[in-house]
């Protein structure tokens, strides 16, 4: 709610009214003086062509306006930004409209979120959609609300699943063509995950694509018995789109429960999946599961990026992944087939994966009354947090989560908007989990630089033309390393953890990065 | 989802930013934090006390959220001993039940009001009564003798604060009876090193002149903060020293075993298992 100018405040800016279009999301990479939509681009790179903040200049970076949300609770917008505007999320159904120039608020949306919400990691939620004059966003209670972005009016707010019954919502929509394509959480509950698309207009539901088959339907075999009901796969990280093929990509969480394998013998299709979708009707082209039968919590609800690149002399139209299991995995995207994986941590759990991708697993790494080691621990070797594709360095970059953990399993029945689980985790004593900031090249899975931390990375990234990578730390540091070598070249405290990703943008022509941190937004730019 | 749940379990994040987790217990004990001062008005009494069926079902939601630090059958770890029958905040049912809705403040126990539902805490508070034992052993040490040692030979004092007496390079014990296991003590005064939090492990810079600080402190990717064994006290930029290094290991001396009798050692548990904190007075 208060501002601080820090720089010399530029004297004006004028903006002329510019509602999104179809086009502008397709063309999104082009258009460096803004960011409008989630990943950047439809592709998912988060990595920007501006180069006025490089490797020569990045010392100069300060920061300009600091905007105080108010909001108690984790900041993991992406924000967005057009026509003058900031436009960004908070938790507990927050949002607010800032002035690009000064931070200044110039509207705030808040709905107060209902008393018994069953959450299992609070009322996150990372960012809006954009089309036309509006904004889309998801409110914990899993219902879609589109604003007016002139005002932060509501125009249509939509019930997509009962939060009494374990759904929640906290993902950033995804608008293609004329719909607004959304996800749910809640797989810790029993909850059955499903993706859907609402007419950007009216907010009718134009379909479904449940992520747990129904009895009958291809994949349901796969379940044991009635285990497909509370068969968890939550999608609550937005997906991809390539508009040649008109597919989205979505990746899927774990099923439910997590840890107790026992009670839904099979592959548990589609969880821990990455699914391609027709986006007019949502209708599967293909799908690919990287743990089957996980007990381990490892979703795959991770950026699917999508890169052509050259593998093995061969073309090909890519999708990638740096999975929670601990490997990183290339897929062809036009049909889901297997390229490569390679572990990127520690892995004890598969000695690798086969030539079409399952993972040849270790005996005896199933949770256990008693507890069971396994390396990545339950946070995974990488779990949600922003990857960013540099077309520049070609190559991918993401944090890394060091570690193991101990698996514990029980006996747990379901009941309806329950925590199901069926047990937990817990860190080794004296082995505290490490982090580090990876580049990896996505054609072969080789690692080209790794940065070690002192603690696990929660921050999302940012690669520029300018040959840097931006992130930021648990200890409130926005840092900027050299997207070659990995180097740090820059950081500043900003007294805030922060998780969510920086962007970067343009006022006036000037280069801007902008990044949630603990409850704030911040922005930088370089000084004179 | 989970993730953040065992990196606070392991002390991972140097911030006092989280609870649940790996990723769940970071998320959930900020949301926590915020609503436990509100939270859950409750009768008394436990409705379901005694109910076998409440007692199961209190056992299946004990496991995933305080297994973690009061072990699988309550046994005690990081976090107390609930099988002894008597409790760190009050013994009274309702006052199990607010240690688990809204927490112990100032303590590592975080509150699961807004997780747990209230029948469930009910529930497990009724598991946690049936854990009690009633045939646990006195302690055989004499309390008065191992406050004697621990201002004495062992040499504690040096290092640990005790209401407002002693040093500060370990953790300050004035409550610790009440916040770690008996197992637990007997653990961390034999094997220091077995289960040691972030801000206890050694670091060692190294200036560019050669000159070596080692002491307890914060470090983070840039910067670090060293208090030495003298009580100094270093802040650098980690760009300025030669190199920085923190090694997961006590500067407590790990030879208690040999250089204490084993009468000794239990009486210096006796001492520490009954510090309890100051009591408010009016």
């Amino acid at each position: 709610m208060k501002t601080a100018a820090l720089l010399p405040m530029l004297t004006a800016a004028v903006f002329a009214a510019s509602p999104i279009t179809e086009q502008n999301l397709r063309e999104a990479q082009a258009d460096s003086a803004n960011w409008l939509t989630y990943g950047k681009n439809y592709l998912g790179w988060r990595s920007s062509d501006l180069t006025e903040i490089n490797t020569k200049t990045v010392s100069r970076l300060a920061p300009r306006w600091i905007h105080q949300s108010g909001a108690s609770g984790q900041h993991e917008t992406t924000p967005l930004v057009f026509g003058g505007k900031m436009f960004v999320t908070g938790p507990s159904n927050h949002a607010f409209a800032l002035d690009l120039l000064t931070g200044k608020e110039l509207w705030h949306y808040h709905k107060v979120s209902p008393v018994g919400l069953d959450l299992c990691c609070g009322e996150q939620n990372r960012g809006f959609a954009a089309l036309g004059d509006r904004l889309f966003k998801v409110n914990i209670e899993t219902t879609l609300v589109a604003l007016d972005a002139r005002s932060g009016a509501v125009l249509w707010e939509r019930q997509m699943a009962d939060y009494k019954k374990g759904y929640s919502a906290t993902g950033a929509p995804l608008v293609v063509k004329n719909k607004v394509v959304v996800g749910m959480a809640g797989a810790e509950f029993g909850t059955r995950g499903f993706i859907d698309a609402y007419d950007a207009s009216t907010g009718e539901r134009v379909w479904r694509f449940n992520t747990i088959p129904a009895k009958g339907e291809p994949g349901s075999e796969t379940w044991a018995g009635d285990s497909w009901e509370h068969g968890g796969g939550s999608t609550w990280i937005t997906g991809t789109y390539d508009p040649d093929l008109n597919l989205i990509y979505w990746g899927t969480a774990n099923p439910g429960p997590g840890l107790d394998g026992d009670v839904r013998a099979g592959d548990n299709l589609y969880t821990d999946s990455l699914v391609a979708l027709d986006a007019d009707t949502g209708k599967l082209k293909w799908y690919f599961q990287f743990t089957p039968h996980d007990t381990h919590d490892w979703d795959a609800v991770e950026d699917p990026v999508l890169i052509d690149m050259v593998v093995k002399g061969r073309k090909v139209k890519a999708v990638v992944q740096a999975n929670r299991n601990g490997f990183f995995y290339a897929l062809d995207r036009t049909n889901g087939q297997f390229l490569h994986a390679a572990p990127f941590t520690k892995v004890t759990w598969a000695t690798g994966i086969d030539a079409k991708g399952r993972p040849t697993a270790v005996p005896g790494m199933d949770p256990s009354e008693s507890g069971v080691k396994v390396c990545p621990g339950l946070g995974g070797g990488h779990t949600w947090h922003a990857t960013s594709y540099s077309p520049q360095t070609q190559l991918f970059y993401f944090n890394s989560i060091d570690g193991c953990g101990l698996f514990y399993r029980n006996k747990q029945e379901f009941h309806e908007g329950q925590w199901y689980q069926a047990s937990t985790d817990a860190a080794i004593p004296s082995e505290p989990s490490g982090g580090s900031l990876l580049a990896l090249d996505p054609a072969t899975g080789q690692t080209r630089w790794r940065f070690e931390m002192v603690t696990p990375a929660p921050a999302g990234m940012l690669s520029t033309a300018g040959g840097l990578v931006f992130t930021g730390d648990g200890q409130g540091y926005l840092l900027a390393l050299d997207a070659k070598t990995g180097k740090p070249l820059w950081h500043f405290q900003t007294g805030g953890e922060i998780i969510a990703p920086p962007i970067t943008y343009t006022l006036n022509g000037k280069q801007q990065i902008a990044v949630a941190a603990g409850t704030s937004i911040v922005t930088f730019a370089l000084m004179p | 989802m989970h993730l953040y749940q065992s990196m606070r379990n392991a002390g991972e994040f140097d911030s006092a930013v989280e609870g649940r987790y790996s990723r769940r217990l970071l998320h959930r004990w900020i949301a926590l934090a915020v609503t436990s001062a509100a939270c859950c008005a409750q009768p008394s009494q436990n409705p379901v006390a005694g109910d076998p069926s409440a007692i199961a079902g209190g056992g299946a939601a004990f496991r995933p959220y305080c297994t973690p630090c009061h072990g699988i059958k309550g046994e005690g770890g990081r976090g107390p001993d609930l099988t002894r029958g008597v409790y760190s905040a009050g013994d009274k049912d309702s006052d199990l039940y607010n240690v688990i809705a809204n927490g112990v403040p100032g303590t590592e126990m975080a509150g699961f009001g807004s997780d747990i539902k209230e029948e469930d805490i009910w529930r497990i508070v009724a598991f946690i009564r049936s854990l009690a034992r009633h045939d646990i052993p006195a302690l055989s040490g004499d309390r008065a003798a191992g406050e004697k040692l621990f201002w004495g030979k062992g040499a504690c004092g040096g290092c640990h604060a005790v209401n407002g007496k002693g040093g500060l390079l370990g953790p300050e014990l004035s409550r610790i009876g009440r916040e770690r296991s008996l197992a637990f003590l007997r653990e961390s005064v034999l094997e220091p090193n077995r289960d040691i939090k972030h801000e206890y492990a050694t670091i060692t810079a190294v200036k560019r002149d050669g000159t070596k600080i080692i002491g307890v402190g914060s470090l983070d990717n840039f910067t670090v903060q060293i208090t030495d064994v003298a009580g100094n006290y270093y802040s650098f930029s980690r760009s300025d020293l030669a190199s920085c290094t923190r090694e997961l290991k006590s500067l407590m001396p790990d030879n208690y075993s040999r250089s204490l009798k084993p009468a000794e050692i239990d009486d210096l548990i006796a001492y520490l298992v009954n510090l309890r904190g100051a009591e408010a007075t009016q």
